[in-house]
């Protein structure tokens, strides 16, 4: 990283500002925010939970943690792709180096999230389930998400400046990983055809998977796996990094 | 002279614009790259621009509206990438393009002090120990915590000046900030701009305002539809530019 004292003072200040702006910082605004996967919590249970959600345990944690892992990652990668049009101002009149817009959006939504799993694991413990040492793992997991997301958000928001019906092609994409993803399923529900083969290979899988398996099963994660995982995002997130910094100087003129 | 002088060195400098027809989408996009042949308008908005800015001048910019001033300050400051032709910048670069740019209107005045400060390339220690002076400039201390939607036109261009001022860079680009504000405003960025005549930064201003490059401005640059007509002593330039223009 580049950055200098100005760059890390900015970086903070467009992340609190936002963070302010979307109401967070004060208790019902943070309820707000977690409204959504509550709501979409209470029609998949009411929907799944004899077919789906008879042989999970805990369906309704299960759905919850599968929902804010989800909601994160579309949320995140969503701001992401839009940030340096939704503060256009910044990306064409002013001089920084312009990945802090996309990082300022993804940390103030990335707080929500932290804040939203502290809450998971406090029902976790009032539903009775045991908490075990794996839990400790939790960090590396959302280490690892936050791999994720920052690589997704840095190429979509290299791509929409020159296209930006991307936009509405990435919600299309989004619906279908709903679907694709092990949210309101066991994955073993898909079977053992291509269908599981494509679930496998989503990386949102995995970390679902992870999550729930520390919370829910006091189980770690496979160490070899994440670590494979992290290193593969690492990489991906290095290479679309360097991409938006070799579009950078176009981007205002396109966005 | 000092390590902290900044300097601007402008050589055969074009700068050109792909005319759009509506907004770019992901087929334009696939297109583009499969055939390369693909031509599109062209808008020529800087041709062949020379220019040298040493440490401590203050150098305008004069023309008309799309003469290219703003296309030439963004350029220098590497928001755009010229065409052909080469800028060297020494130090760094703040660019003042219309005053409070990033500024929440649903802020209070208090926090876009610090994020317009930090837009401004200021450090987070540095302008907790300017905030207040800050306040004092802008004439403030009574709003700290008022939205800043809620001020007037000209306490949100106070404010904002107050702070953009404080910057520390050592090349200054400033477009049109000084259309706004009531006389004793206006006295007030004088005295500024005065300040900046005594140091070392380099220091380019677009404006229409002539007066204000005559008092100001050592040198100028006159820009008409993209092409340099003239630069050099101020007095020369502008006494060209109001023949030509009247």
């Amino acid at each position: 990283m580049r950055y200098d004292a100005a760059d890390r003072n900015l970086l903070r200040q467009l992340t609190l500002s936002q963070y302010k702006l979307k109401d967070q910082s004060s208790f019902f605004g943070f309820l707000w925010s977690f409204l959504n996967p509550l709501l979409m919590l209470g029609v998949l249970y009411a929907f799944f939970r004899l077919r789906l959600g008879g042989e999970i345990e805990n369906y309704a944690l299960y759905l919850l943690l599968g929902l804010v892992v989800y909601t994160h990652f579309t949320n995140s990668t969503s701001l992401g792709m839009r940030a340096l049009r939704s503060t256009r101002e910044l990306t064409t009149d002013a001089v920084f180096p312009k990945e802090l817009l996309v990082l300022s959006t993804l940390i103030s939504s990335s707080l929500e999230f932290f804040i939203s799993m502290g809450v998971c694991l406090a029902i976790a413990v009032i539903a009775g389930v045991p908490i075990t040492l794996a839990v400790l793992w939790l960090p590396a997991i959302i280490g690892a998400q936050l791999l994720l997301v920052l690589w997704v958000s840095f190429l979509l928001a290299t791509v929409f400046p020159f296209a930006w019906d991307i936009d509405h092609i990435y919600h299309v994409f989004l619906r279908a990983l709903f679907f694709i993803t092990p949210i309101f399923y066991d994955i073993s529900f898909v079977g053992d055809g291509m269908a599981r083969r494509v679930v496998e290979l989503n990386p949102l899988s995995f970390v679902m998977e992870a999550v729930r398996g520390v919370v829910l099963e006091g189980a770690p994660p496979p160490a070899a796996e994440l670590a494979a995982f992290v290193l593969l995002n690492a990489v991906l997130l290095i290479t679309t990094l360097a991409l938006f910094r070799h579009f950078e100087p176009r981007f205002a003129e396109y966005v | 002279m000092s390590e902290q002088a900044g300097s601007v060195q402008v050589r055969g400098l074009w700068k050109d614009f792909t005319l759009q027809r509506g907004q770019l989408t992901a087929f334009h996009l696939i297109r583009r790259s499969v055939r390369r042949s693909d031509t599109q308008p062209v808008l020529h908005a800087l041709q062949n621009i020379n220019l040298d800015v040493r440490p401590g001048e203050l150098v305008g910019f004069v023309g008309d509206n799309g003469a290219g001033k703003t296309t030439l300050l963004k350029s220098i400051a590497g928001i755009y990438t010229p065409t052909r032709g080469q800028v060297t910048v020494r130090g760094q670069v703040g660019l003042l393009s219309g005053l409070g740019v990033g500024m929440v209107g649903d802020l209070p005045v208090c926090d876009n002090i610090h994020l317009y400060g930090s837009i401004c390339r200021l450090s987070r220690s540095r302008l907790d120990a300017l905030f207040d002076e800050i306040l004092d400039w802008a004439e403030l201390r009574d709003f700290v915590y008022e939205p800043v939607r809620n001020l007037s036109a000209g306490m949100r261009t106070r404010l904002a000046f107050a702070v953009a001022m404080r910057t520390e860079t050592q090349v200054l680009l400033i477009d049109e900030v000084l259309s706004a504000g009531d006389q004793r405003f206006r006295q007030k960025c004088q005295a500024y701009f005065e300040s900046l005549r005594q140091g070392d930064k380099a220091v380019l201003i677009a404006t229409h305002d002539l007066d204000f490059v005559e008092r100001n401005c050592q040198k100028t640059l006159w820009l008409r539809s993209g092409q340099q007509v003239g630069f050099g002593p101020t007095a020369e330039i502008v006494t060209r530019y109001r023949e030509d223009a009247s």
